[in-house]
């Protein structure tokens, strides 16, 4: 469904993603596990096709075609999202405005309460506004409902459970039961362990690169004896497989 | 209200508009509620409850009109100001005193509605003196034709006495800008406080020239003047927020925000801050450029277009 080859990419002079490739079959949840600064978030803007990261080489393959000159908007229309890390705020813009994009989307009064039970919000959150009043967690379990109501084909969830309490697995749990109902590809980014291990497969990243995928218990272990301790940003490790 | 038979047809034409602009015309009719409809250079209707006293005189392509808040009234209901021309051509006058008396508290909602205008121009001051420990909003909003021929200067002049707390706001994000001119300008006592703000939505070649200004002269009086503008085509905005700290511990923060779209607008920002006690604390803040990129993408990655998103996310911030 979903493939990446050989892509790399540049900033600023240095290479944050450096020629790696990842397949993601539909339908199946992955994760992305990986220390902070490997390249993790860049992988999931380079997927999504954000203006500042369209410069890179390599392919980004969705069904058999390349979509590397599609827009942001045009990848969505594929049915390509991305639950961003850190949710921006909006002004003046309701939740539910946002959740059903000014009215554009059409959604029953009760999907959407339904949905914001799935994370775990009191349906009066539809009236409160996108902004600095919501906390960061807050805003992140509203993310996580935009993208469940969304359907996609795929899905980047970029550091799903930041900014929400340890708790709250649960919710992260029903989010992907969610999203995995409606026949979604979850690639999940994470270096929590717990997340990981949600998933059917993991793909270990480190230097800008996959070095390792397979059985998600498999890749934790390794992360955990190898990463760990591990001060690596831009160096790829040894290549493992 | 009191409403002349003669007066009926443009009643309903003004009630029209003014719905249109997102006022509820319901409330003109509400016994229980200060309403004042004034067409062209007409008083169409009036109303006020206790407390409350009204007077009006005719002017020259206009009215003059006279609100007076006794002390200790407070209105659960806002005020309803309604100005309409429902002409393409001509000129109109406003002048209002409201005067606003001790330990009282009020809204005024106010709609000016020019759905024709061609060649129209609009001038009103409005000076307001808010009494001491009482609490005064006036929200001005303009409803202007598609055609741009609709001129506009709005002048507020507001003495807020001590303990007092006042907000000033003026929105035009539906329909043509025309010409605009708004001058915004408070004189604090001591711990008083002000909230002005300016919202606009600019299209074509509007344009637009904004003025805030906060006098604090008494100590601890505080303000806050802010500026959002979107402007768009071939459109120009000048805004100046200014503010003066004239006594101690006085604090006001100026923001103006403008937000372009196309390469032909032509807008420009000058804060200014007077600090003339050493107690005193001002800050500004100012930004001019594009809709947030992380904003606009969050929403295309959902699904709308560049347009789309920059239409919903400009609709917020203008609200």
């Amino acid at each position: 469904m979903l493939e990446l080859r050989s892509v790399s990419l540049q900033r600023d002079g240095n290479e944050i993603i450096k020629d790696l490739s990842a397949e993601f079959r539909e339908g199946h949840v992955y994760a992305v596990l990986g220390n902070n600064g490997v390249g993790k978030s860049t992988l999931a803007y380079i997927i999504m096709g954000l203006e500042s990261y369209r410069n890179y080489s390599g392919s980004v393959v969705f069904d058999g075609q390349a979509i590397d000159d599609l827009t942001v908007s045009e990848r969505a229309k594929l049915g390509i999202t991305l639950g961003w890390q850190e949710p921006c705020r909006f002004d003046g813009i309701t939740v539910k405005e946002y959740l059903t994009l000014g009215g554009k989307r059409e959604v029953p009064s009760e999907r959407l309460i339904g949905v914001l039970d799935i994370v775990g919000l009191p349906k009066d959150y539809l009236f409160r506004t996108v902004d600095s009043s919501l906390s960061g967690g807050e805003r992140k379990r509203i993310e996580l409902a935009s993208v469940i109501l969304i359907e996609p084909n795929v899905v980047v969830l970029d550091e799903p459970d930041s900014g929400i309490d340890l708790m709250s697995t649960s919710m992260i749990n029903r989010v992907f039961d969610a999203l995995s109902d409606s026949g979604t590809t979850l690639i999940v980014i994470t270096h929590r362990e717990e997340i990981a291990g949600m998933a059917e497969e993991a793909y270990l990243m480190c230097g800008g690169n996959m070095i390792k995928n397979g059985d998600p218990e498999e890749i934790i272990a390794y992360y955990r004896t190898a990463c760990d301790d591990c001060r690596h940003v831009n160096e790829p490790l040894k290549k493992v497989n | 209200m009191a409403l002349a038979t003669k007066y009926e047809r443009e009643f309903k034409m003004i009630s029209d508009a003014y719905e249109k602009s997102g006022g509820d015309a319901s409330k003109f009719l509400n016994k229980d509620i200060v309403s004042v409809i004034v067409s062209g250079d007409k008083l169409i209707g009036r109303n006020t409850v206790e407390g409350v006293d009204l007077r009006f005189r005719q002017i020259e392509d206009g009215v003059e009109l006279w609100i007076e808040i006794r002390d200790n009234v407070r209105l659960k209901q806002p005020i309803h100001l309604c100005t309409g021309f429902m002409k393409e051509k001509g000129r109109q006058m406003i002048l209002i005193h409201n005067r606003c008396g001790r330990n009282s508290e009020v809204r005024f909602l106010s709609h000016c509605v020019f759905p024709n205008g061609l060649e129209f121009t609009h001038k009103m001051i409005a000076d307001t003196e808010v009494g001491e420990d009482s609490k005064l909003s006036y929200e001005d909003v303009h409803f202007h034709s598609d055609t741009g021929g609709v001129s506009v200067e709005a002048t507020y002049n507001t003495l807020l006495r001590r303990g007092a707390e006042f907000g000033n706001y003026f929105n035009l994000t539906q329909g043509r800008v025309g010409k605009l001119r708004v001058k915004m300008k408070v004189d604090l006592q001591e711990d008083s406080s002000a909230q002005i703000e300016s919202k606009v939505y600019e299209r074509a070649d509007d344009d637009v020239h904004i003025t805030e200004e906060l006098n604090l002269n008494g100590e601890r009086a505080s303000g806050l003047a802010r500026t959002i503008v979107f402007a768009t085509d071939k459109s120009k905005a000048t805004i100046i927020n200014r503010a003066y700290g004239n006594a101690p511990y006085s604090r006001a923060h100026i923001e103006c925000k403008e937000i372009i779209k196309g390469d032909e607008v032509n807008v420009g920002t000058v804060p200014v801050l007077f600090v003339r006690d050493e107690k005193a604390e001002l800050t500004h803040e100012a930004s001019i450029g594009r809709v947030n990129l992380r904003q606009l993408e969050t929403l295309m990655a959902k699904g709308l277009n560049e347009d789309e998103a920059t239409e919903m996310i400009i609709r917020g911030l203008l609200r």
